[in-house]
């Protein structure tokens, strides 16, 4: 209850007066915007801090950051507008006491204006200022990589989480884009976006060993963008998260499936429960969701329960009525994730 | 229709089906159908359940109950507390039941007064503080919005401003700063970021000023549609268990006089009484289990409460809101199968109780002193007549008892939730004459 929490989004009233006039909700992007918001800067920052508070005894770090360059096309927008809905989604299904949300988004490092964007962790719709801050880049593009190395750099040394500090319970990390990280942090590109001095080059697989520590970190490679489904894409995610790679196939499905990803982490639900919930609520996300969690939610069905091919099983069948599959990837089924 | 203006009106503490009363005064069906809802009262915190004959649902909250039909308007003039986030997650809501152009057939008044999300952490910040002393707000922001409007009647923020963008950014940034004064960090979005919604508000709905209304009336029939019910008005409800509003029929009176028209006074009531969220309820019966398909616990009103019919606090009712022209009564599909007790007096103190003596008016100390008495008063039940005690009491004349307690005929019988469901109001040709005795005349020949 209380200060922290709204029922109506102020973007989506915006976004919905403006429908019929064809005006933009991202106004800091579309009003001229040529750099990163001061709010969202990197730069300097020591720590980008979630702590327990009075209010919010026991809080839950949640960062989601999307990948803003070209090939992402309209999915960063989508996003905009989406995401408000994440807290409340928490909130209501009771998936998580507490939640504290980050938003940023990642650019392109080379020739974009705002390679790395960062909000702060927010208990309320503070976070969705940071939302609309965030500058849409379309840059990037050609050679199906993108900088995410230097978001894992941040998150894995620039944030302080009291659910980890003083619980032992990893924050959940959703990097949603549709390429590859370059294989080693470049020392210059360190300094320039976020000011640290290193003294090397740091390979990708050890900066992805360093965040997991303490983030549970899932890549959502979502339908809409220009890599949907590609093979080296997800494989190179999946040598990296293991079946912490989900397949997005319906993008309006987005805060449903990483609300329903945090509430398994959280052990509030299993998966079928929670679709039961997303029904409950009116949502119609709830085939996408259950195909792209098909993976993470029957592997834990697996180890519990069920004769290890039912997860096959049960993603097949889906993908066989779904409407809107969403790539080749998708013929393997996300069996294939399974990690057992 | 009659081509006259209905002003409805809840006689109980809400709930009473005004909805749907005023869908069917709209419905495309009756011949003459009002044109125009008018809001007059309370703001989003509004649930009137509208149920379409082709199984659609939607609870108004402040686009008018007659918008299932197209082509009917609603305006909401200076009495009506508006909230422009809510109106744009309304209109979402109502295009997801197949009606697109609600905010195309809206204009707002810009006189009003905007309730913001200030407003309503505010509002439930000190709602929280009460604790189990709850008045039942429903946390909308409508109690605080009255609140800061009479403390700093100057800088309250008013739909006006929202095409008026630096004095729209000074009045917010001043309500925000003296309410996190008084009560702490209370978040909500940012003053520019609101700015820019409220913003687009106004480039997209059609802000009018007072003599808009005139011309309104002129065009076709009305219905006014009232929020809440006379039991909560702000003056005449049982304090503190009341809302921030006046909910008799006055604010549609006044609209009228303005404009130089006049309204036949519905006052629209459920057979039995209900109640949301904490305050007196003599006849409460927690034992009654009739169907509810649209009201739950809500978060911050508390429980949905259900009892027996109370011609005391009906003629109470009545009485303060000036008497009304006829009635509504609603869910007698609802009466013709359960068991239900008419309560004619109470028992306080060790006195009967036959009637609640209205006090001077705006004597918050006085409906205090009611308050209590009404919280120790126990009711007196009348045996019920013929019928199945267990099961219902079909042969109950309802409508005669009543037409007896509020002291006009009844004009609509509603037995079921959709337009299809109401009787009565068929006339036409008649003379849009108010007077009572006109009125009777047409419910009698209404059949």
């Amino acid at each position: 209850m209380g200060s922290g929490r709204w029922s109506t989004n102020v973007y989506d009233a915006a976004a919905r007066f403006r429908a019929a006039t064809g005006a933009s909700a991202f106004a800091y992007s579309d009003g001229g915007a040529t750099g990163v918001h001061p709010a969202l800067d990197p730069f300097g920052v020591t720590v980008r801090e979630s702590r327990d508070s009075a209010e919010h005894p026991r809080s839950l770090a949640i960062a989601v950051l999307f990948d803003v360059t070209g090939s992402m096309r309209d999915v960063p927008r989508v996003l905009q507008a989406k995401l408000p809905q994440l807290l409340g989604l928490l909130l209501r299904k009771g998936y998580v006491a507490d939640p504290q949300i980050m938003f940023g988004a990642i650019g392109d490092a080379t020739c974009d204006r705002a390679p790395l964007q960062i909000g702060q962790f927010e208990s309320d719709n503070r976070m969705d200022d940071d939302l609309g801050r965030i500058l849409l880049e379309g840059g990037g593009g050609g050679q199906k990589t993108e900088p995410y190395e230097l978001a894992l750099y941040f998150m894995a040394r620039h944030t302080a989480i009291d659910c980890y500090e003083k619980r032992g319970r990893r924050g959940c990390l959703f990097v949603i884009g549709d390429e590859m990280a370059y294989p080693q942090l470049k020392p210059a590109e360190v300094r320039d976006v976020i000011g640290d001095g290193l003294q090397g080059g740091v390979p990708v697989a050890s900066l992805v060993a360093e965040v997991t520590a303490r983030w549970d970190t899932y890549y959502i490679l979502p339908a809409g963008a220009s890599y949907v489904g590609d093979r080296q894409v997800l494989g190179f995610w999946r040598d990296l998260l293991g079946q912490n790679v989900i397949q997005l196939a319906d993008l309006d499905a987005v805060c449903e499936t990483i609300a329903l990803t945090v509430g398994l982490g959280e052990d509030a639900i299993n998966l079928d429960a929670g679709l039961t919930d997303l029904d409950d609520v009116g949502s119609a996300a709830g085939p996408t969701v259950s195909r792209a969690l098909a993976a993470i939610g029957s592997g834990r069905r697996v180890l519990e329960l069920a004769p290890p091919d039912m997860a096959v099983l049960d993603a097949a069948g889906l993908d066989a009525t779904g409407p809107d599959a969403a790539g080749p990837e998708d013929l393997d089924g996300p069996g294939g994730n399974v990690r057992l | 229709m009659d081509g006259r203006h209905y002003i409805v009106c809840g006689m109980g503490f809400g709930d009473e089906g005004k909805g749907s009363v005023v869908d069917f005064l709209c419905s495309p069906g009756r011949p003459d159908p009002a044109r125009t809802v008018i809001r007059f009262n309370g703001g989003a915190q509004a649930a009137h359940n509208v149920l379409t004959a082709d199984g659609r649902h939607h609870t108004f909250a402040q686009f008018g109950s007659g918008s299932f039909t197209p082509g009917v308007r609603t305006h909401l003039p200076r009495f009506v507390l508006v909230d422009p986030l809510a109106l744009a997650a309304e209109a979402g809501r109502l295009a997801a039941v197949g009606v697109p152009d609600a905010l195309d057939r809206l204009t707002v008044d810009r006189d009003a007064l905007l309730v913001t999300p200030y407003h309503q952490a505010a509002n439930r910040a000190r709602e929280a503080a009460r604790g189990r002393d709850r008045h039942g707000s429903c946390g909308m922001g409508i109690g605080e919005t009255a609140r800061y409007a009479l403390a700093w009647p100057g800088d309250a923020p008013r739909v006006a401003d929202c095409a008026a963008p630096r004095a729209l950014a000074r009045s917010l940034g001043l309500l925000r700063d003296r309410l996190c004064d008084e009560l702490g960090p209370l978040g909500g979005p940012s003053v520019d970021l609101l700015c820019d919604a409220y913003r687009a508000f106004a480039d997209r709905v059609p802000l009018v000023d007072g003599g808009y209304l005139r011309r309104l009336l002129r065009a076709g029939p009305t219905v006014f549609e009232g929020a809440q019910g006379v039991l909560l008005d702000e003056w005449r409800g049982f304090h503190p268990y009341t809302t921030w509003s006046t909910t008799t029929f006055a604010n549609a009176e006044t609209l009228l006089a303005e404009a130089g028209e006049t309204a036949v006074r519905l006052g629209v009531v459920r057979c039995y009484l209900t109640r949301h969220g904490p305050g007196p309820f003599v006849t409460e019966d927690p034992t009654l289990e009739l169907p509810e398909p649209h009201n739950g616990t809500g978060t911050w009103q508390g429980a949905f409460r259900t009892g027996h019919p109370d011609a005391v606090a009906l003629r109470y009712a009545a009485e303060v809101a000036g008497g009304v022209d006829g009635v509504a009564l609603t869910h007698l599909d609802v009466a013709a199968r359960h068991r239900l007790r008419l309560c004619r007096a109470y028992r306080t103190g060790g006195r009967t109780l036959s009637r609640i003596e209205p006090g001077p008016g705006h004597d918050l100390s006085w409906q205090e002193r009611l308050t209590g008495t009404l919280l120790r008063a126990r009711p007196v039940y009348e045996d019920p007549v013929g019928g199945d005690p267990a099961g219902g009491d079909p042969g109950r004349d309802w409508p005669g008892l009543f037409e007896d307690m509020l002291g006009a005929p009844v004009m609509l019988r509603s037995y079921g939730p959709t337009a299809a469901g109401k009787r009565g109001l068929q006339v036409t040709g008649r003379r849009a004459r108010v007077a009572g005795a006109t009125v009777a005349a047409a419910a009698a020949s209404s059949g």
